[in-house]
């Protein structure tokens, strides 16, 4: 009796607060949920709701998304999974049913958004996953055609960041060995796993190979790990607190390989404002920018107005192009038919932020996986055929004490 | 060599989790409060020194002065205005503890969504002293070095104060036993009172000695709290000292099974050392058995 | 006596084939927020099966939640789904009896914080597992299972807790539980073996979770061991079976469904201040809903089902060695309580153990009673070396103990309490028939008409009479009375002589610790002195309590 009043009253609740839907076409509804709390916040606030928000903010500027004709309005509506997967496919239920919006925008983080794959695709919304590396990319895009890997798969990381090393070693700057180190998640040891045969083919050879837990405080030890292992190259799979984390405790120990590399983290605008100010230069890292490339610095300046903070240099502008193409596809076709505009970014070239993004099978092979700081930016180095790649310079030169 | 390297190592994380532990501690043995905004509290200090730090370019250290006392104050108010209608209605300790786990649950919550309106929800650090020092033929960040100093320093002064002074030993008092303290003539609300708000003030001193040297979030702080909470219970409820041994037991133990071991098991080997101690000692190190 | 019940069937049998049809007219976002009620209301009544009665707040449900994941995540390619489901149960089980054999022990605060880092080791091992020996963390489940067969799954498992926990509340187990909840030490004396009992209602709320997990996991298609093991689910866990009432079966359900909806509508409308809303919340319900939405109702009680009536046991014959203690001793730190105690007590005798305050008196009964292990020495029970037994074992061979500091347990009625007495001793009584009892018993001690009060509602004078009936109910051949007869004033006085006279009587023998010399003078046919934890006098009362040393002891005792 209790439990059917309180489905009756769950429903009753759920109806008053969340309203119906107008029918017309006369606005367009986004929604999305994302981790505004919880373990997933910090990434989702540094990557995704700041592109977010400047998006929006871009579209209502142009008084909203052209459809044939007429431009119109948006609506959006967001929710906080709270870094909680059941939490997230509720939200994005609720977003399909309930508010009946014509566009899904995808959450952070690779296990957010496989989680939500199945749910994306039992309606058929295009799923832009900017912000998923896995290196089953290939894999999904073929089981939920409507899926999109803005961010390629892991073995382009591996893949990038060896042939930086092996740029390097053919030129004399460091040997062989590699000491490698990477978080205990998923990122981190697929990230290492791509990474062994890719170093192992390069020549390279892994004098130490380790993985800590996340939420690790003290890396002293690693480092002097590292330090012993007398590898001139140091490479961390790691998350943003890790990245701070290691590279503090190499400069603590003072530790100076000739090439040091961290994860994500590195390319962030704090790892350099706020941090380690000059001693960034050398570092390498994930991600990576063309900062000559005037759409990017235009990119980067609207951001700043936009959002009060700095994008970071590897899914920031990836994030911002994957609504880019859906934008342009939702206007190619002319009006909100799913399945047109799933088959519009699946063929078509987009003109974005990061240039031109044509997929490969559902899959966007145009990202910077290696790259610098040199010169007081973060720049891409690898893949090379990227437009606009820089060269690795080594050996890093020695940190200085930060007062 | 290496032996050397990890006692040093070990001590330094080890007072930390120490320091972090120290004012539940306090909050938990005197009190009675089993507080889960614990954490929130060491994030909105170390935010405190940031923007100290960043923005108006005071040394964390010089921050101490402003935020400490302020935390005091804060927490004292908390305790007066509203733990204690939880206090009052209690009929025993068990139900005060129950309520009280409730109640900082809904503010560890509050005080996370402040933060996150205020600060959003990205990372924030800033470096400060990072100077590599040599100990004994170690090198150690300067800022890690100073931080332990300080929390040397507070801990001692703590230990000093509980053992040396009236409110001390009144406030120990408490820990032992309400009742009988109450029956010497303490005022056992205001001891409590005093407790949780000292407590608070030494958990803001924590935040903002480590922000020195780590990365912090609106969003991170119940791995401050759950860090806090199991040194608090190896070392045994309301002992200063159990909480000291068990913070540096920990440390070391992760910093040996990080250089010796495999670093991916440090918080394995922590956790294991935890259950395995309360499997012996079930009251915890320096616990008194329960009658 | 479940007449009044039996229309109860009908309608829940119609609400659960209601519930299943929902799936049918519901739209995905009804389903997936029945999904996710129903995986609470499952993982809160599982938690409270075990939690509520015996108010050990358990942080491991992440644990085994996630165990169910994980195994669902490994093998799910390899069996189907229903044997899967299957091999997590069992996971779980084995986990929850490992942990439960080494944790049980702990109380309070100790096994809280204990069980999340439990949790947080099983995380860390599996990851560790995964990354070292299996090199991928973060697995994925392709299974074509839709939400609906989630729901559905989810609805009968449900059910299945539900009636397992009504199953138990009407089963001994149940009580065992309850009496634990509210004094363990009781519960060893009167024979329940708390460690086991507390072990399997652990497995079973373990295997629930397990299965809840098991069940969920393929919605998520990825699983990795932060997903499964996520700390949250724990506190949401006890969070809503702390509010809606962990001491009932439907509780947790009045805690879930209001959490879950309270969440869903602050999401919906703060998701910017989702955790400041949540927050107040909270703390608003803190203040105004102390006893949680249960605790607005009524106590609800379990009806009883009727078990095969018990012996009598045969009480060994008059003038036999009924206890022998040999050289018994026990320490705390440096004070030795009881130094090296040699007696000896007859069968159908009443021997007055007496003493100034600290002598070891109360110390000695707690050895015999098994509540206390002796440092050395031995005790000698019907020629059977029973020293360092368990209390609930030496409970069952025939010593009943009362408490110096009365112990009834409080929020059981007067009839509870003595059942309890009844049902775990060797020859059980339950049911109708142990109502009976509890009756007769009831009426022996002059607490007649009281069966269904709380025994936290009685006086002092009636708790002590509540709890010799309780100890009567074990059938002991050896009772234990520690100052039973203080506090009574002079008319209640005679009618407890009266009353320790007609058990005598009946062939039991007695041990009473008492400052009463009234009644010493009257009951006893021996009395013991002790001092300091030494026997300083042994004899008929008269003699014995006229000796120097026996005075000495008594008038010293004001310093010592």
């Amino acid at each position: 009796m209790k439990k059917v009043f309180s489905t009756l009253a769950a429903a009753a609740a759920a109806a008053l607060l969340l309203g119906g839907g107008a029918t017309a076409q006369d606005k367009i509804k986004i929604g999305y949920a994302v981790s505004k709390t919880g373990p997933n916040a910090p990434g989702a606030g540094i990557t995704t709701i700041p592109n977010y928000q400047l998006w929006i903010h871009d579209i209502n500027e142009a008084g909203g998304i052209k459809l044939g004709e007429t431009v119109v309005p948006i609506e959006v509506i967001e929710y906080d999974d709270q870094s909680n997967t059941e939490e997230l496919v509720r939200a994005v239920e609720r977003l399909v049913n309930q508010d009946e919006v014509d566009i899904l925008l995808t959450p952070w983080g690779t296990g957010m958004n496989l989680a939500v794959g199945p749910t994306f695709n039992k309606y058929g919304y295009p799923q832009m996953a900017a912000t998923a590396a896995t290196d089953r990319a290939y894999e999904m895009g073929e089981r939920w055609p409507n899926s999109f890997w803005m961010l390629g798969t892991s073995t382009m990381g591996a893949k990038s960041l060896a042939e930086v090393l092996t740029k390097l070693h053919d030129a004399g700057k460091i040997n062989e060995k590699v000491a490698m180190v990477s978080v205990a998640d998923a990122f981190g040891i697929e990230l290492a796993a791509a990474a062994r045969p890719v170093l192992d083919e390069a020549g390279f050879e892994l004098v130490m190979d380790e993985s800590y837990p996340i939420t690790t405080q003290d890396f002293s030890q690693l480092i002097s790990s590292a330090k012993d292992s007398g590898a001139d190259t140091f490479v961390a799979f790691s998350y943003p607190p890790d990245t701070f984390g290691l590279t503090g405790a190499a400069i603590a120990g003072e530790y100076n390989p000739a090439a040091f590399y961290t994860a994500v983290g590195t390319a962030f605008p704090i790892y350099k404002d706020q941090l380690f100010h000059d001693n960034v230069d050398g570092v390498l890292g994930i991600g990576g920018v063309n900062t000559d490339d005037p759409k990017f610095q235009d990119y980067r300046k609207r951001h700043v107005a936009v959002t009060g903070q700095e994008p970071d240099r590897w899914a920031s502008p990836v994030t911002y192009a994957s609504l880019e193409v859906l934008q342009q596809a939702i206007e190619r076709v002319g009006k909100i038919d799913r399945e047109a505009i799933i088959k519009e970014i699946q063929t078509g070239t987009f003109d974005t932020v990061i240039g031109e993004v044509k997929l490969d099978r559902n899959v966007n092979t145009n990202v910077w996986w290696a790259g610098q700081w040199q010169n007081g930016d973060f720049h891409g180095l690898a893949p090379a055929g990227m437009e606009g790649a820089k060269e690795p310079v080594a050996p890093k030169p020695a940190w200085k004490p930060a007062g | 060599m290496i032996a050397v390297d990890i006692i040093i190592s070990g001590l330094l994380l080890g007072g930390l989790y120490a320091m972090v532990a120290l004012g539940l501690t306090l909050q938990y043995g005197v009190a009675r409060i089993m507080n889960l905004a614990f954490g929130e509290f060491v994030v909105a200090a170390a935010f405190g020194a940031w923007w100290l730090y960043t923005a108006n370019a005071i040394s964390p250290l010089a921050g101490l002065i402003v935020i400490v006392p302020l935390a005091f104050l804060a927490n004292w108010l908390i305790y007066h205005l509203l733990l204690m209608p939880l206090v009052r209605r209690a009929k025993s300790r068990e139900v005060l503890e129950g309520d009280s786990i409730l109640f900082t649950f809904g503010l560890l919550f509050v005080m996370q969504g402040v933060m996150l309106s205020l600060f959003g929800g990205q990372l924030y650090s800033y470096s400060y002293l990072l100077v590599p020092l040599d100990v004994l033929g170690t090198t150690v960040s300067a800022n890690r070095l100073i931080a332990f100093a300080f929390a040397i320093v507070i801990g001692l002064g703590l230990y000093l104060a509980l053992t040396r002074t009236r409110a001390g030993t009144a406030m120990r008092a408490v820990a032992v036993d309400p009742r009988s303290a109450r029956l010497v003539g303490i005022d056992v609300t205001r001891m409590s009172a005093l407790a949780f708000a000292l407590g608070g003030a030494l958990c803001a001193a924590a935040g903002v000695l480590i922000s020195m040297f780590l990365t912090f979030s609106a969003s991170g702080g119940v791995l401050f709290t759950m860090k806090a909470l199991i040194v608090v219970i190896l070392g045994g409820v309301g002992s200063l000292l159990g909480t000291l041994v068990a913070g540096l037991l920990l440390g070391l133990a992760e910093i040996a099974t990080a250089r010796l071991i495999d670093p991916g098991l440090t918080l394995a080997v922590n956790f294991a050392i935890f259950l395995g101690i309360l499997l012996v000692r079930p009251t915890g190190l320096f616990g008194r058995s329960s009658s | 006596m479940s007449a009044a019940r039996l229309w109860q069937a009908p309608v829940l049998l119609l609400l659960v084939a209601a519930l299943a049809v929902v799936p049918l007219v519901a739209n995905g976002y009804y389903l997936a927020l029945g999904v996710g009620m129903l995986s609470y209301i499952v993982l809160a009544t599982a938690w409270a099966l075990f939690s509520g009665p015996t108010r050990y707040i358990s942080l491991a449900t992440a644990a085994f939640f996630g165990i169910g994941a994980y195994t669902m995540a490994v093998l799910s390619e390899a069996m189907p789904v229903a044997a899967v489901i299957v091999v997590a149960a069992v996971i779980g089980v084995a986990v929850a009896l490992v942990v439960g054999l080494a944790t049980l022990r702990l109380r309070g605060i100790f096994f809280v914080i204990f069980t999340f880092g439990l949790a947080e080791l099983i995380r860390q091992i599996v990851t560790w597992y995964e990354v070292k020996i299996t090199r991928t963390v973060g697995r994925y489940i392709f299974l074509d299972i839709g939400q609906e067969q989630i729901y559905w799954q989810l609805l009968a498992l449900a059910v299945l807790v539900f009636v397992v926990g009504w199953l138990i509340g009407r089963s001994r187990l149940g009580l065992a539980l309850r009496v634990i909840g509210d004094d363990e030490t009781v519960a060893r004396h009167v024979a329940i073996d708390t460690t086991r009992a507390k072990l399997v209602l652990f497995a079973i709320s373990a295997a629930f979770m397990s299965v809840t997990g098991a069940v969920m996991a393929p919605r998520w298609t990825y699983i990795d061991p932060a997903i499964a093991f996520n700390p949250m689910i724990s506190f949401q866990v006890v969070i809503m079976a702390l509010l809606g009432g962990a001491g009932k079966l439907y509780g947790p359900l009045l805690g879930a469904v209001p959490l879950v909806l309270l969440f869903e509508v602050i999401n919906a409308n703060f998701p910017n201040h989702f955790a400041i809303v949540l927050g107040v919340v909270f703390i608003v319900i803190v203040y105004f809903l102390p006893g949680g939405v249960a605790g607005l109702y009524d106590r609800w009680r379990s009806g009883t089902l009727a078990l095969p009536a018990a012996a009598a046991r045969s009480h060994a014959a008059p003038g036999s060695a009924m206890l022998q203690l040999v050289r018994l001793r026990k320490a705390f730190g440096g004070l030795v309580a009881v130094n090296d105690l040699d007696l000896g007590v007859e069968a159908g005798e009443i021997l007055g153990l007496i003493g100034p305050n600290g002598s070891g008196k109360t110390t000695a009964l707690n050895l015999i009673s098994g509540a206390l292990k002796p440092d050395s020495g031995e005790i000698l029970y019907k020629g059977r070396p029973i020293a360092g037994l368990a209390a609930n074992r030496i409970a069952r061979l025939g010593i009943a103990r009362t408490f110096q500091i009365v112990r009834v347990l409080e929020h059981l009625s007067c009839t509870e309490n003595i059942v309890a007495g009844l049902a775990f001793r060797p020859r059980p009584a339950w049911g109708d028939d142990a109502r009976r009892r509890a009756e007769d018993l009831l009426n022996r001690v002059g607490l007649a008409g009281r069966g269904d009060v709380p025994a936290g509602d009685l006086n002092y004078i009636d708790q002590k009479r509540l709890e010799l009936a309780r100890a009567l109910a074990l059938e002991p051949e050896l009772l234990l009375l520690d100052e039973w007869l203080a506090g009574l004033n002079p008319s209640e006085l005679a009618i407890g002589i009266d009353l320790v006279q007609s058990l005598r009587d009946e062939g039991l023998t007695i041990i009473m610790v008492e400052h009463v010399m009234d009644a010493i003078r009257s009951l006893c046919d021996r009395c013991v002195v002790m001092n300091t934890g030494i026997k300083i006098a042994d004899g008929p009362p008269s003699s014995v309590l006229s000796e120097p040393e026996v005075v000495a002891a008594y008038l010293g005792g004001a310093d010592a």
